[in-house]
């Protein structure tokens, strides 16, 4: 939502330029065509939920880079930065560290999983390898609960971007945002997902380092911003900025580990064609990761050097220190690759986790409860359908609610999923028991600790977060119930997937 | 190094994160010695999961192994230096690479130093230590026995199936 509220404040007249509405439409043709044409190349569910097992390492790398980095990188990721110092580059900062990670962890093991049991979700992977329809079926749901809030949150914000570029009107706009990312997602499925993922992440990446050029010239460079800055502020260009120590670390945490329980991100990993390929995975993605993540870095430093110098009054809003920057010290042609960059950023997440979604519904819980449904491709168009119509009506409908289900997407991914996925395919000692358990003790704490915190019945002290505290429970239960239920690990192990795992 | 160090070392470090968060619930907030146990837990849990993912048959390959040490001495270090050294961050402050020096310690120390060596270890170990075409061919075999012994399962229900119909 705040992606958005920011460009509607940052005047929507120098919105409305020519250079950046052509440089918008001519994003909007190019991601129709590439619909069209994944449309034409959609014929099974394998196309449709893991594009056929065929694409290459270099789309998946940036693909996977573009559907990580949401509108946040661009808008709120700034905003943070420009308000509390170098303390919200923490979110970021592991990202130098999870792509290796994630290779190791999870991308051989789930391509792998994928090639011996023809596996297309990230449940999927979970009810193999505990042998567990109902840890599958658990898992779907908790992502479903995030998806929903993810995907009304993400239309909202596009929402928002559109009216403030159009001047469409915000219900307009959020039916606009709908209908064109679903237009390539239900008909090209996540084929036209991971192209459109890589078109969108190359905008995401040009945007970036060019905004990070003019970030350097305006400012006399990053000496010229820490001096200006310290002069005004001590804390804010500190270690941990403005915030204490330990909440700057416990982002590190809950975004360094948060990562290996990501679906939008390992349901890439059964997409690749050749497994081999894995080998440049951390490579491009953390270059691409590198370069994308400049101007969340920059822009907020800029911004407040620039108003320590007295160049540009303070910000109403944290959320305008994009928006103000970008219309007030680059080209118009660049203000439109970025403010393309921010739809590009919207679309990307949203297309990932309506294509997951649709196939928690029509794959995973069938599968929990026994049944499968006979024509998945079908069933998932539908049900992609169904799900955008009711995430938009949702984001139309429920004000700040929409903005609270999206809170705590990340930390609901982290807590459900890293203990049984990342941890769970590489200990065989982990049981389906503990699986369960850690899954539902990280959706019920999430949830109550979010809501309880949102009408403020009760917060963590300072430097705890609900994320961290919920990934941190759920890791311990996970441990715990392995533990104690330990002598039934070896039953639960298939062959196939016993030798995955020694792999 | 087998992957049981690496699980303990990942309990230990959640341990310690555990225990940082105890401490903020103490009246007055959490001592400074709580984000040395964030600061070491969090290095802790990287390195111990990478070494727990990077494994193979339950050993730890000497690239793998290097890979889990470096990352938790740089994420270690770097947070460890900046918590010791005294805060200069104002207008006298040094400026080491844009940055003034506990800072720019953090930012390129812990978030540039890793993708110097992560993914150069990863890609120099992989054909070796990670996956192999004679590791694809023996998950495709497994995958073809799996499907095999599943198809002969049915088959063996079926026919008692059948045999207790007649009865």
């Amino acid at each position: 939502m705040t992606v958005g509220q920011a460009l509607l404040q940052a005047a929507p007249a120098a919105l409305r330029h020519p250079a950046i509405i052509g440089t918008a439409l001519v994003y909007f043709v190019v991601v129709g065509a590439i619909g069209i044409w994944a449309t034409r190349r959609t014929k099974s569910a394998g196309d449709f939920f893991i594009a056929g097992k065929g694409i290459g390492v270099v789309t998946l790398a940036i693909a996977a880079m573009a559907s990580t980095l949401s509108g946040f990188a661009f808008i709120g990721g700034p905003g943070l930065v420009y308000s509390v110092g170098t303390g919200a580059v923490f979110i970021v900062l592991s990202a130098s560290i999870t792509n290796t990670l994630g290779a190791w962890v999870l991308a051989k093991r789930m391509r792998l999983l994928g090639e011996a049991r023809g596996l297309i979700t990230v449940p999927d992977a979970i009810g193999a390898r505990f042998r567990s329809p109902a840890a599958q079926g658990l898992s779907a749901i908790a992502m479903l609960v995030a998806i929903i809030g993810y995907m009304a949150t993400n239309f909202l914000a596009l929402g928002l971007v559109i009216d403030a570029m159009f001047g469409t009107g915000l219900s307009l706009g959020i039916w606009l945002a709908m209908l064109v990312t679903l237009s390539y997602t239900v008909t090209g499925g996540i084929l036209a997902g991971v192209y459109t993922d890589l078109f969108e992440g190359l905008v995401k990446t040009a945007a970036s380092v060019t905004v990070f050029y003019y970030v350097l010239t305006a400012s006399g460079g990053l000496t010229g911003i820490s001096r200006a800055i310290g002069a005004v502020d001590d804390a804010f260009m500190g270690p941990w900025g403005k915030m204490p120590a330990m909440s700057a670390l416990s982002l590190f945490f809950v975004f360094g580990l948060g990562s290996l329980g990501q679906p939008h991100v390992a349901h890439k990993f059964y997409m690749l064609r050749d497994p081999r390929r894995l080998k440049w995975y951390p490579l491009l993605m953390s270059a691409a990761m590198a370069l994308t993540l400049l101007l969340f870095v920059g822009v907020g430093m800029a911004v407040r050097a620039q108003v320590a110098l007295g160049a540009m009054p303070p910000l109403a809003r944290a959320d305008d220190a994009t928006p103000a920057f970008v219309l007030g010290f680059t080209p118009s042609a660049v203000a439109g690759l970025v403010f393309s960059g921010v739809i590009a950023a919207g679309m990307s997440t949203v297309n990932s986790f309506m294509n997951i979604g649709a196939a928690a519904i029509t794959h995973d819980l069938p599968r929990a409860l026994g049944r499968r449904v006979d024509n998945e491709l079908r069933w998932g168009r539908a049900w992609t359908l169904v799900l955008s119509i009711a995430a938009a009506l949702l984001a139309q409908v429920s004000g700040t609610l929409v903005a609270f289900l999206g809170i705590f997407g990340y930390g609901l991914f982290a807590a459900t999923l890293v203990p049984s996925l990342a941890i769970g395919l590489n200990w065989k000692g982990a049981t389906r028991e503990g699986a369960i358990a850690s899954i539902a003790t990280g959706l019920v704490l999430t949830l109550a600790l979010e809501t309880l915190g949102y009408f403020k019945v009760f917060s963590l002290p300072a430097g705890v977060t609900v994320s961290g505290m919920s990934l941190l429970l759920s890791l311990l239960v996970f441990f715990v119930v392995s533990w104690t239920t330990r002598a039934r690990a070896a039953e639960q192990l298939d062959a196939d997937v016993r030798v995955v795992m020694e792999i | 190094m087998t992957t049981r160090p690496a699980l303990l070392a990942l309990v230990l470090s959640c341990t310690a994160i555990a225990g940082a968060y105890l401490l903020a619930f103490l009246p007055g907030g959490a001592p400074p010695i709580a984000a040395w146990g964030l600061a070491i837990g969090s290095a802790g849990v990287l390195a111990s999961m990478m070494a727990l993912g990077a494994a193979r048959g339950g050993r730890l390959r000497p690239m793998a192994t290097l890979a889990s040490v470096l990352t938790f001495l740089v994420v270690s270090g770097g947070f460890g230096l900046a918590l010791l050294l005294p805060a200069n961050e104002g207008r006298d402050a040094v400026i080491v690479l844009g940055f003034p020096l506990r800072t720019a310690i953090v930012l390129y120390v812990v978030g540039l130093v890793p993708l110097l060596f992560l993914p150069a270890l990863y890609a120099a170990s992989f054909d070796a230590d990670t996956l192999s075409d004679g590791d694809l061919e023996r998950v495709r075999l497994a995958s073809a026995e799996g499907t095999g012994a599943e198809r002969a399962d049915a088959e063996r229900a079926s026919a008692e199936r059948a045999a207790l119909e007649r009865e």
